[in-house]
Parts: structure tokens; sequence; C-alpha cells
């Protein structure tokens, strides 16, 4: 195995919101957004390491945060043995030239009077390298080498294709011989001929100069096609990472299980293939959930001990009661739905909005506890309604915070191996947990 | 199966200040009643154009300037036929022949339209469900008068609601159309539809409001759903959720949909035939099988080999050379305007070819579709004025049919 190059270790970025003087001054709650939270990766010599989530997943913000664009809230990185957010002066100057990044649209943030000669040799310019003349000679042979010609130079950005203008954000990039380039989402806008042509020159160019990728995208095939080793993240964590080839062909967390059935295949058999959809979307990072951060849309939920129902019976109850607790469902719309504006007949509030809510029959123990519960929601009682389904189906998942233990491949999943503090937890909260009676209170 | 909608030779134009630009040219394809026909394209293809024209929601400095658009619908053939005799063909109308207010009354009865992004269509300040509630109410109001097709275009065809969002206050939809948008809700999959109808745009997900155009766009029943890019923008997780979501209602609804997207996997998951554009043509169509197995056309054959599989993870991808040219008139060469990319040309390609029956209902605008590649007929690469993919070099004017060589601009992009 290759040494690390780039090590990070519980890497945290919060931003907070509500955080004016007058937010403060009035007692606003300040309220955290969890962009990146709690990272923990190595990025090896010569690899490429992709990261792939979907969008407000903090994959950028990591990125960001890792080459010091943005300031961390927590945690460290460590680039070939330097602490990166303790680097100063020349040693921060050196980290600058080693470490490059290439956004998706390297010229949203520069000048589009400069031509492209200037942008290339911009970070040249900045560290003081060279002459102007061996600066212009250095952006003539990068032009070449990334498929340009030397004789666009003088050209501006506009009058060049998207393709292109990848091209030259590239060789701006590598302008001044870095080891590690951080690449975000640098195909993404790219046709697909076009982004082919990119992806083949990366991985020249990674070939010929011994280059380190953070390859970060959205797109699972081209990740798969470029990587050696992939992490997948969810809402600011790393849920699974490994060899490219096993997370590929031997996904062990739900939600990059999830992810890859997802993406549509381009062959003639697609239309047979089964997808399992999750339901849902990604929960706020502002509020994520407790416990496991996919669970509120996880296929695989784990059933509290003593339970044992069909999966999509549990899900389809633990659904129900997210909306009960979210309260996504209006109690006096229902009311006036069922035509009762005097709310007298509570069961046909119960029969309302039980046959709504599920297509199929509940075993009896469940259609008890569920209609105990929609009852309290017919009174007004959200409270009630919603701890009487928290009761029963209280899944460990909730409660129990998945880690990423150490190893080649490992996932934050309960139904894989943990870390041992997580497993420790896991016990204890089983030790205490007392299977409820179904629906003991009404009886 | 019988046809909805037959295209013959449709051409979109736009006039601009760079010249006039052939964003659809000569056009042809058939949408089957009750099956999905996709549209793939790279960027500056025309798909989107080809989309818009349909149902006639090109805006100027652009204009349809010539073809046909046969659409089956035995209704209207009666009440079209004594006026314009010219315009029916048994049950089949040419919506290019009925007056401008007879083909916006069909928007959204007979053909509606959804979008990549759904905050494009909603106004931000109206309830959701209240914009729905008002594209049901047109569609009411509309369907008890119809003898007066007049009657349904008062400034509120969809199409006008989903581009302007100009919508008259509430006191304009009734409680029945009220009732309908909650029904609509519920139909694409919006958990609590009652109380999301009281919510506004920007409360709802990105997903979620992509079902809510969805819903708004089927609030009158269309024969017809030409969908843009309809998943371009979501996550891949939701985008399989609306894909299933549209397989369903295309097939419970019985309606016919034009699904355009960049996206082969996409095309693949619901398509049942597919029509290739590029530069503005359909290069390829056929089944989905057709296409995918048996591809003739080479830029169908590069478009496949550029996309990397997810499950075979080859060692190089091989992408296409070059890059789209910008179809403006002038630079637009008198050949096939892929020759300057393609691996395989040669001197047969240096006129603009058919579209050629490679089987029955697969046609190919290649000379492939008709003979083999012999290497002795090649064309030299010098030959073209290579596109430089960089969008101005390439339009020196000059064309490989009037045998000058383009002097500077060889760069290949690979
Ligand atoms: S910990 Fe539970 S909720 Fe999270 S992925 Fe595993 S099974 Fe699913
Ligand atoms: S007609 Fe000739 S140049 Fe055009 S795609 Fe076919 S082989 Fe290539």
């Amino acid at each position: 195995m290759t040494d690390p190059l780039v090590t990070v270790d519980d890497l945290e970025k919060y931003y907070y919101e509500n955080d004016t003087l007058l937010d403060r001054l009035t007692g606003a709650e300040r309220e955290a957004v969890r962009a990146v939270d709690g990272v923990s990766f190595e990025v090896r010599e010569g690899e490429t390491l992709g990261v792939v989530g979907e969008s407000g997943c903090g994959k950028s913000t990591l990125a960001e945060t890792l080459m010091r664009l943005r300031e961390p809230t927590g945690g460290s990185v460590t680039f070939d043995g330097d602490p990166v957010f303790d680097l100063s002066g020349t040693d921060m100057n050196a980290f600058r030239r080693r470490a490059q990044v290439m956004f998706q649209d390297p010229f949203s943030s520069l000048d589009p009077r400069m031509t492209a000669g200037e942008i290339i040799t911009e970070p040249l310019a900045i560290h003081g390298v060279g002459t102007s003349g061996e600066r212009r000679e250095r952006a003539e042979t990068l032009l070449d080498e990334v498929g340009l010609s030397a004789d666009q130079i003088d050209r501006y950005p506009h009058e060049f294709s998207g393709g292109q203008r990848q091209r030259i954000g590239f060789a701006r990039a590598l302008a001044i011989d870095p080891e590690f380039i951080v690449l975000d989402e640098p195909v993404s806008a790219l046709d697909v001929s076009v982004q082919a042509q990119v992806l083949n020159l990366l991985a020249d160019m990674q070939a010929e100069r011994d280059l380190t990728y953070l390859f970060i995208a959205h797109d699972l095939s081209v990740v798969r096609h470029i990587s050696d080793r992939v992490a997948v993240m969810y809402l600011g964590e790393i849920v699974e990472i490994g060899p490219t080839e096993e997370i590929f062909e031997d996904p062990k967390h739900p939600y990059t299980k999830a992810l890859l059935e997802s993406v549509p295949r381009a062959d003639t058999d697609e239309r047979d293939r089964t997808v399992e959809t999750i339901r849902g979307d990604v929960p706020s990072p502002r509020n994520p959930p407790s416990g496991c951060s996919f669970r509120t849309r996880c296929p695989e939920l784990i059933q509290p001990p003593g339970l044992d129902l069909p999966q999509a019976t549990f899900r389809g109850i633990s659904e129900f009661r997210t909306r009960i607790e979210n309260g996504d469902i209006d109690v006096d719309l229902r009311w006036e739905q069922v035509g009762d504006p005097d709310r007298e007949d509570r069961e046909a509030f119960v029969d309302s909005l039980r046959e709504e809510a599920f297509d199929t029959e509940l075993p009896d123990a469940e259609e008890e506890t569920v209609s105990e519960a929609i009852r309290a929601l017919a009174d007004g009682d959200r409270e009630t309604a919603a701890a009487t389904l928290r009761e029963r189906y209280r899944s460990p998942c909730e409660a129990i915070d998945p880690g990423l233990p150490a190893g080649e491949h490992p996932s934050a999943c309960l139904l894989n191996e943990q870390p041992e503090d997580v497993e420790t937890a896991r016990e204890e909260w089983e030790a205490d947990y007392e299977a409820p009676e179904a629906g003991a209170s009404s009886r | 199966m019988t046809d909805l909608l037959r295209v013959r030779d449709l051409s979109t134009r736009f006039f601009t200040e760079e010249g006039q630009i052939n964003a659809v040219e000569n056009v042809s394809f058939t949408v089957e009643a009750g099956s999905v026909l996709g549209v793939v394209g790279e960027s500056g293809s025309g798909k989107s154009v080809t989309g818009l024209s349909l149902i006639d929601l090109v805006e100027s400095p652009g204009k349809i300037t010539s073809g046909e658009i046969w659409y089956n619908n035995a209704d209207l053939a009666e009440r079209v036929e004594g006026d314009r005799p010219e315009a029916v063909d048994g049950d089949f109308v040419d919506l290019r022949r009925l007056s401008e207010a007879e083909r916006r009354s069909l928007r959204g009865s007979a053909f509606s339209m959804i979008f990549q992004d759904p905050m494009s269509s909603f106004n931000p300040s109206i309830t959701v469900g209240e914009q729905i509630a008002e594209a049901a109410e047109v569609q009411r109001r509309a369907s008890a008068n119809p003898r007066s097709t007049r009657s349904r275009t008062q400034g509120y065809g969809l199409g006008q609601m989903l581009l302007d969002g100009v919508l008259p206050n509430r006191s304009y939809t009734s409680e029945e159309s009220w009732d309908r948008a909650v029904e609509l809700l519920e139909r694409v999959g919006i958990p609590d539809p009652a109380e999301r109808a009281e919510e506004y745009p920007h409360q709802f997900s990105g997903g979620m409001l992509q079902r809510a155009m969805i819903a708004q766009a089927l609030a009158g029943d269309p024969d017809l759903l030409v969908a843009d890019e309809p998943t371009t923008a979501l996550d891949v997780t939701i985008q399989a959720q609306i894909l299933d979501l549209l397989a369903d209602l295309q097939e419970t609804m019985e309606m016919s949909v034009v699904l355009i997207t960049h996206n082969l996997g996409v095309i693949a998951r619901v398509a049942d035939r597919v029509s290739v554009m590029y530069a503005g043509e359909v290069v390829e169509r056929g089944t989905l099988r057709d296409v995918f197995d048996d591809p003739v056309h080479p830029y169908t054959k590069g478009l496949l080999g550029s996309v990397p599989d997810i499950d075979q993870p080859g060692e190089r991808l091989e992408p296409i050379a070059g890059n789209v040219p910008d179809l403006v008139d002038a630079n637009m060469p008198d050949r096939c305007y892929f020759a300057d990319r393609c691996p395989k040309a040669m001197t047969d390609c240096l006129t603009r070819p058919p579209e050629y029956e490679v089987s029955d209902g697969h046609r190919a605008r290649c000379v492939l579709a008709e003979r083999e590649y012999s290497e002795a007929d090649a064309v030299p690469d010098e030959r073209f004025a290579r596109a430089t993919d960089d969008g101005t070099a390439a339009n020196d004017g000059s064309t490989a049919a009037d045998g000058s060589i383009a002097s500077d601009a060889e760069v290949s992009d690979d």
C-alpha cells in the first residue's frame, strides 16, 4: 500500500445561521448547518480518490475546506506530513504550490478580459515563478499538452467551447507543477462526447506526471471510470469508502446500493431491470435525523428487538410516524375532508387516514397501534400520537449513530461491522429496550 | 399501433443578428399512441427546439418555417373539415394549417409540456395548489363549451401559463378545480396533497416541485406530454423516482410522451422508439433496440461509445473528436454535417445524404446504410475545415464541397 499524501481527520465545517449581532441580541437560536460533519479519510500517493454524493451532501464544501479555501470548524488535514490548517508564510506558499484545485467552471471567478495565456500563467505570476517570457513559453507548452494549440494563447475565454475551457482550466491547475489536484465536478457541464475527451486527458496527465487526484462528482459512471478508490457521502458524512471495484460490485451501505441501482443504464435491457427507488428527499443539513442520517429513506431500517414485521410494513409505519412527527398532516383539514366539522365521528377520521396511509392490511397488533395513534391525532394530540408509534416502532438506527470502522472497505451502517464504541452503545441500548405490548395502553 | 403524431420535414429557424440559425432541419418522425419517443442529442442538436415546435411554443426570433405536424384526433378533424379541408386527412389534422387560435386551444388539452426547471414554471407568490387548479379550471371551462375552441384560449393556455407565469387571482378557480388539483397532486405521488396544495413553490423540494409541474401539465388530460430534460437537474435517486412516475402515468393515462434528453440511460429506461439528433437533423431513428443494438450512423455509435459504462468499466473511452457545428445557415456545409468528425467519411459523404431505410422503421441519414465503408474512398481529414471546437474558427465559410482546405485550426479534440 502506498503512503497517504493527504490525511483528513474528523474534518468538520459548520455554517451558522441566525448569527448576526441582531440575532444574538434578540436571542434567536444559532442554527448550525452541518455541511461537513466529521469526515476522515486519506488520499494515497498517485491514486485517484473519487468522492460521490448527491447535491447538498457536502462534497464541494469538503474540497474547499480541505484546500483551506474555507476555514474548518473542526478536525485536521495533513499534507505530506504538514498540518495544513497550521501552516503560514512560506510553508503555506509551498502548500499552495503543491496542491491545486479545478472547479466545474474555472472561469466564473476569473476576469473575462484575461486571455488564455494569462489565465494559465496567473498562478506562476502570483508565486513569482519565471520571467514573463518564460511564463508565456510555459503556457504555450501547456496548451499543447492539454490538446489545444499554442497559437490560441491570446484568445479570450468566450472564444472557446466548454470542453476547451475545461482544458484551459486544467492547464492552469498544472502550470505550477503540483502533486495533488482537487477536481470538483470537472466534466459535469460537458456533453458526453466532450466529457470523454476531457476524462481521457485527465487520465493521461495523471499517468505522465504521477499526479494524485481527489475527484468529486455526482455521476457514478464517471467516478467508476476514473477512480482507484471511492468515498460515498451523504448529509456531510462518508457512509462508505473502499476500492472502486468493491464499492461498485459489492456495495455494503444501503445508500450506496440505492445510489448504484438508481443510475439508468444505456442498455436495451434497462427497461426490464427492477429498480427499488428509495423514497423521499434528502433531509436538511440544518436538522439532520438522529442516529443514522440515512434512516429516513433507508430500505433496510432495522426493527427494534422483538419486532419482526415484513420490511415494507415496518417502513410504511415508520414513514407514517415521520409524517405525524413533522406535522405534515393537518388535522383540521382532515376533519373537513371527512365531512364532519363537529368532530364527532372519530372512527370515520381513523378510517379515512388509515386508508390513505396504508394500502395494505396490517397485522392485528399493528393495526391496533396505528389506530390508537390516529385517534390521538383526531383529538388534536399530535404528541401522544407520535409517542404511541415511537414507543413500539423505535429503530436502533435512530438511537445509535453508526461510525466508519478502520479497514479497506468500511461502511457506516449498523448492519455491518462497526467501531467498538458503536457496538457497545448498541448493546447497551438493546439491553435497555423493553418491547412494549401492542396497543398496551388501550387495553 | 396507431400513430398519434406524424411529423414531416419540420424546420425551425432563428433569425438572429449572427444570421439565420437552422435549429431544426427537415425533421421527420412518428409518435405512436400510448408510447414513449425518446429524442436524444447533445447541446445544440436542436432537440429542445423540436419539442417546442411540436406544441407551437417557439418564440421570436424563432419561427417554424416549413413542415407538417399531423395529429390524430377524429373530433378535431370533423370540426375543422368544414372550414379547412386542406388541413384534414382522414382522422388526422395538420396543426401547421390551423389558425393560431385553434392551435393554441390544443395546448394543455391535447399537448402539454414539462421542463427541466420547475421553479421557472411556477409563480413564486401563488400557492402550488392554486396554480394547478388554475390549469384545471381552464380545461374545465373549455370542455364545458367544446364547440368553441376559441373559448379555451382567452390568454390562459397552459403554454402561456407555464412560460409567462401570468396568473389571475384566486377568485378565478372554482372549488371543483381545487379538488382536482389536490387529486392531481396525489396522483403524482405527493404525500399529504391537501396540505401541500396550500404551500408555495419554495416550500417544495426540487423533486416534489417536479412532480407538481407534472401534475399541472396533466390537468387537461393531454394526449401528448413533451418532457424536456425532466430529470436533468435532479439527483439520481430522485431521477429514478420521476422516471418511474412518468412511465406509470404514461401507461395508466394512455398518453404518449416525447422525452427529450441528453442522457442515454434515461432513454433506455423509458423510451420505446428513439430519434438521435445532430446539428438540427434526426440522424437515426428506430426502436430502442435498432438504435442501441444496431446503430448505423457513426454519430450514434460515437455517442454510445462516449458514455462510461457503470457496469463494465472499460480501459479507455472513445470520444468523438471535435465539436458540434454552430448551425448558422451560412456556415452549414453542403455535405453530411457530421463528416468533419466522422471516422468513416468518404467521397460519397460530400453531398447531403438523404434518410435511408435500414430496415422497417429504422432509418439513418448516412451512406453507410447503403454501402460498406471503403478506405479507397476515404476523405482525408484536411478536406474539412476542421471544427476546432472553439466556435469561431470553424466557420470560415469554407466547406469540403468547394474543395478549399482550411489552413489554420487543426486542433483535433483528441
Ligand atoms: S444504520 Fe440503519 S438506517 Fe442506517 S443505513 Fe444501516 S440499516 Fe439503514
Ligand atoms: S454520411 Fe458519411 S460522413 Fe456522414 S456519418 Fe455517414 S459515413 Fe460519416
